[in-house]
């Protein structure tokens, strides 16, 4: 960068005349940082954002599912997505348009579930698996592909979630079970004492016998 | 005159006569014809004076007048009438004209916009094909989601609202997109660069958005370019496990990074170019201020 100190003064303002020339190869390329960000103000990300590392690119790490809970992270690589034509009615834009998605995976050697939740969820869904073992799932629920694509997704991690719902065996305390067979144990005594009642009612409605 | 003899004196003659003698005219010895000018009968009290305006006798002199808009017992109008406030606070509504992801491949394919730069606010405007009126409470443009299945582009992009599936769209192609606020006189500089600066103005320091813009530009889901960039990766990630794409490393590409990760400071509008510079294209020169006070202001 070349540039003179030149002062001129326009109305009350002094300005400091600079020429900006470049060399012809361009500014200077970093790896990481933007080209022209040059300017930075009292508002700056780095102001307001001090301990931020201020990294969009940075990819995490995906969770993983261990102790036999799911994570909710689905690996996309190990999922097919497939593009089909939507049913019912739409004229030339359903005939033409591929809209229903479909996303198939073999249930059996899908690591990323947990074993005792795939295998609670092959039995729950073996209508949806085909002879080869792939479990498929499909949306044409809206009218884009990628929106069908989500859906499906959702469909298939809120299946994940209540069959692992399913399994979990809520632990509950000696004090819980003692008070729930205490409050059992009351009703009943309570429901036969308003039996015992009802019927000596029933009976005070016999006309009486001539017993001694 | 005596020489004429016994002739009776014509009114002409007398009056020429008393013209001789009377006094030159002049605004002291002058009067305006009856009934010219109507004298000022007020009277002199607080309120105009006399009747103060209340007329004679009733309840109006008497000051026993019933509420406002009561129409002597029948429903009245305020109370007939419901309300329909369709337009109430619609001059603090800020517009946001549509420009579609199908829009934005085309002119990606027909080579009206370089995907080689960011693609900001002035790179759309700068296509001729959208108009935007700052004075018309436009504030900017929003990414549509027509064509969101077919959008193929790798840009960096800033609009001032994108949904989700926009936002999806863009990143699954290895794209950025940001979300940034630009009030009124920044907006008018950068729709028109070439005119802003041909008008000898330097340029403005961008504005922080209106209070109920704050949240919108500060979330990371939008992108905006008020939040913190690390809690946008994390976004991105999320995102592109509910939309099923395999997130794009931007690290790949080591001679489109740069570009990729180029933004603006929340005070600047023009890439390259700090506020309170003033261009000039005629003589291909930039103006810096040197006063301590401008700098601190156009920094702050």
């Amino acid at each position: 960068m070349y540039f003179t100190n030149l002062k001129v003064k326009i109305g009350n303002l002094t300005f400091l005349f600079v020429t900006h020339i470049t060399n012809g190869t361009g500014p200077k390329l970093s790896a990481t940082r933007a080209y022209l960000s040059g300017f930075k103000s009292n508002l700056s990300l780095e102001k307001l954002y001090p301990t931020s590392r201020l990294d969009i690119t940075t990819i995490p790490k995906a969770p993983e599912s261990k102790d036999g809970k799911f994570s909710g992270y689905i690996p996309m690589d190990k999922i097919q997505v497939n593009y089909v034509r939507s049913g019912g009615p739409g004229g030339q834009n359903v005939n033409c348009v591929s809209t229903k998605t479909e996303i198939r995976f073999h249930l059996a050697s899908a690591d990323w579930i947990p074993e005792p939740i795939r295998v609670k969820l092959a039995e729950r869904v073996k209508n949806q698996i085909s002879k080869e073992g792939y479990f498929i799932i499909k949306s044409e629920r809206t009218r884009s592909q990628q929106l069908n694509l989500a859906d499906t997704l959702d469909k298939l991690r809120n299946l994940i979630h209540s069959v692992a719902q399913s399994l979990v065996v809520p632990e509950v305390s000696q004090e819980t079970l003692e008070k729930q067979r205490r409050l059992r144990e009351r009703a009943a005594r309570e429901r036969l004492r308003e039996k015992r009642a009802h019927s000596m009612t029933k009976q005070g409605r016999q006309s009486p016998t001539l017993d001694s | 005159m005596a020489g004429m003899g016994n002739r009776v004196l014509a009114g002409t003659d007398r009056a020429l006569d008393l013209l001789r003698e009377l006094p030159r005219l002049s605004l002291s010895n002058i009067r305006s014809n009856p009934k010219a000018f109507k004298r000022n009968k007020r009277g002199r009290g607080q309120h105009g004076g006399k009747k103060h305006g209340a007329g004679n006798k009733g309840s109006g002199q008497r000051q026993n007048f019933m509420r406002l808009g009561y129409e002597t017992g029948n429903n009245p109008f305020y109370l007939r009438v419901p309300k329909e406030p369709y337009y109430k606070g619609h001059h603090l509504r800020r517009e946001y004209p549509p420009i579609s992801l199908m829009q934005l491949q085309t002119l990606i394919d027909t080579g009206r916009l370089d995907t080689s730069k960011p693609i900001d606010l002035s790179a759309l405007c700068n296509t001729k094909l959208f108009q935007l009126s700052p004075l018309e409470n436009q504030y900017g443009f929003q990414l549509t989601d027509e064509g969101l299945d077919n959008f193929k582009g790798r840009v960096n992009i800033e609009v001032q609202y994108a949904s989700e599936q926009v936002i999806s769209a863009i990143e699954r192609n290895g794209g950025v997109i940001t979300t940034a606020f630009y009030d009124a006189p920044s907006l008018i500089a950068m729709r028109d660069p070439m005119k802003f600066f041909a008008s000898g103005n330097p340029i403005p320091k961008r504005q922080m958005p209106p209070e109920n813009a704050v949240e919108y530009y500060t979330d990371p889901k939008n992108r905006g370019y008020l939040a913190d960039p690390d809690l946008i990766a994390l976004e991105r990630f999320k995102l592109a496990q509910k939309y099923g794409y395999e997130l794009p490393d931007l690290k790949k590409d080591p001679e489109l990074l740069p570009m990729m990760l180029e933004r603006k400071d929340p005070r600047q509008i023009f890439f390259g170019l700090n506020p309170g510079w003033l261009v000039n294209l005629k003589d291909k020169k930039i103006f810096e201020p040197e006063d301590e006070q401008l700098l601190e202001y156009f920094r702050s």
